[in-house]
C-alpha cells in the first residue's frame, strides 16, 4: 500500500466515522430544525401572499413586491393549507 | 399671523399640503401658494395625489401622467397616474420572476395573482403614497406642494403605515428566526451558509418605503399641513373631528384657511334677499369658526367671480391670500 492509498483510505475511515456520528447525532435535529425553517416558510408566505387564499394580509402593493421569491414555494404551499387535516396528522405529522 | 408669516417664519417647512373635504378648493389654494412661492424665487412642484386630479384644470395644461411640466418661471406641476405607475410596476415584477426562473411566460396562478391583487382598492392608495416617495426623495425642488387626497383617505393611508409597520416588524422577526434555522442545519451539516436573505432585504426596503411616505406627512419640523374650510353649516363639526384625527397621527396642522367667502361688500348693493341670507348664514358659521379656532384662522379668501382656472386667475387668489 503506498503512502497516497494510506492515506485516501484514512480520510475514507474519516469520512465514514463522521457520517455515522451525523447519522446517530445530528441528522434528526437537522431534519426537524428543516421542517421547522419549511413550516415557517408556509406561515410567511400565507401571511404575505394571503390574497391567493383569499386572506388578505399584506398591502398588495408591498406583497408583489416578494412575489419573485416565493413562486417556486406557492403550489406546495397551496397544498399544504387546503389539505385537510385528520388525527393521523396531530400524531405523526 | 397671516398665512404669509407662516411661510415667512418657517422656511425649513418644504412640505406645503393643504387638506379638507371634497371640493372646498385644496386644488386651488395649492397652486395660489405654489404660485406665491414660484414669484418670490423658489423653485417649486405643486402635485397632486388624487387620482380625479384637477391641476390639469385648474393650470389649463394638459399635465396628467406627464411628469413635472413647467407652468411658469420655477414651477412644475405633476399629476401622478396611478394606473400607469401601477402598470409599468407589474411589468416590473413579471419580468423579475421571468428572469429569477428563467421562464418564457409567467405562471397562471401567478399571473392571476397580480391582476387581482391590482384590483384591489388599496391598491391606488399605496401606489400614489409610493410615488410620491420617489418624487420627494429626488429633492430637485425648494418647495413640495401637495394637493391632496380627500381627508379620509390621508388619514387611513397614515392609520395604515402604523399597522404596517408593526406588522412588518413581526414578518422580519419570522424571516429572522427562518434563517436561524437555515444557519443551524448548515452548521450541523458543515456545509456553507447560503447567501444574504434576499427576502429580509425586500422587507427592510418596504418598511422603509412606507415610513418615509408617513414619515413626510408627519414631520412636525418638514411640513405644514392646511386645513381648508368652508364657511358652511356642519363645516365647524367636520373641521373639529377631523382636527381630532390629526392629532391622532401626529399631523402638524399649520393653521386653517377659510374659503368661499362671500364679499361683505355686496351687502352695500342691489343684491337679491338669497344672497343677504347667505352672507348672514356664513356671518353666523365664520363666528363660530373663530370661536373654536381663534388665530389659527390664517386666512379668508372670497368667493371669486369666475373659477379659478388659469395663472391670472391664481395670481389675484395668490395676492388675497398672502396680503
Amino acid at each position: 500500500m503506498t503512502e497516497e492509498e494510506k492515506e485516501s483510505a484514512a480520510k475514507r475511515l474519516w469520512h465514514n466515522v463522521t457520517d455515522t456520528i451525523y447519522g446517530m447525532a445530528a441528522h434528526d435535529m437537522s431534519r426537524a430544525a428543516l421542517r421547522t425553517r419549511a413550516s415557517m416558510e408556509h406561515l410567511f408566505i400565507l401571511i404575505t401572499m394571503g390574497d391567493l387564499l383569499g386572506i388578505p394580509i399584506l398591502p398588495p402593493y408591498y406583497s408583489l413586491r416578494l412575489l419573485p421569491y416565493v413562486v417556486p414555494q406557492i403550489a406546495t404551499w397551496k397544498r399544504r393549507m387546503l389539505r385537510e387535516k385528520d388525527a393521523a396528522d396531530a400524531m405523526f405529522g | 399671523m397671516g398665512f404669509k408669516d407662516v411661510f415667512l417664519q418657517h422656511p425649513e417647512r418644504r412640505y406645503i399640503m393643504f387638506g379638507g373635504g371634497g371640493g372646498v378648493g385644496k386644488t386651488t389654494f395649492s397652486a395660489a401658494a405654489a404660485y406665491w412661492l414660484a414669484s418670490r424665487g423658489k423653485k417649486v412642484l405643486v402635485f397632486s395625489v388624487d387620482p380625479q386630479a384637477s391641476l390639469t384644470d385648474i393650470f389649463k395644461r394638459d399635465i396628467f401622467g406627464k411628469g413635472p411640466v413647467q407652468i411658469m418661471d420655477r414651477l412644475w406641476a405633476q399629476e401622478i397616474d396611478a394606473d400607469k405607475h401601477i402598470r409599468a410596476y407589474q411589468q416590473e415584477i413579471r419580468q423579475k420572476i421571468l428572469d429569477r426562473y428563467g421562464m418564457a411566460a409567467v405562471p397562471e396562478e401567478i399571473e392571476n395573482y397580480i391582476q387581482a391583487a391590482s384590483a384591489e382598492p388599496a391598491m391606488e392608495e399605496s401606489a400614489m403614497f409610493d410615488a410620491v416617495v420617489d418624487v420627494v426623495m429626488k429633492g430637485d425642488y425648494d418647495y413640495y406642494i401637495y394637493d391632496l387626497v380627500p381627508l379620509g383617505h390621508a388619514l387611513y393611508y397614515l392609520s395604515m403605515a402604523k399597522v404596517y409597520d408593526e406588522w412588518i416588524n413581526k414578518v422580519t422577526k419570522l424571516r429572522e428566526e427562518m434563517r436561524e434555522y437555515e444557519e443551524m442545519v448548515s452548521r450541523i451539516r458543515r456545509e456553507k451558509v447560503s447567501e444574504q436573505d434576499e427576502i429580509l432585504q425586500e422587507l427592510l426596503y418596504i418598511k422603509n418605503r412606507i415610513n418615509t411616505s408617513a414619515g413626510i406627512l408627519t414631520d412636525k419640523t418638514k411640513t405644514a399641513f392646511f386645513f381648508v374650510v368652508i364657511p358652511e353649516a356642519g363645516a365647524m363639526d367636520d373641521t373639529q373631528k377631523a382636527a381630532k384625527m390629526f392629532a391622532q397621527f401626529d399631523v402638524p396642522v399649520a393653521g386653517y384657511v377659510v374659503n368661499r367667502v362671500i364679499p361683505h361688500e355686496l351687502l352695500g348693493q342691489n343684491i337679491p334677499e338669497y344672497l343677504r341670507r347667505r352672507i348672514a348664514m356664513q356671518d353666523q358659521n365664520l363666528k363660530g369658526l373663530d370661536a373654536a379656532l381663534g388665530n389659527r384662522v390664517l386666512a379668508r379668501a372670497p368667493e371669486m367671480e369666475r373659477d379659478v382656472t388659469g395663472l391670472p386667475m391664481i395670481e389675484k387668489l395668490a395676492d388675497i391670500m398672502f396680503a
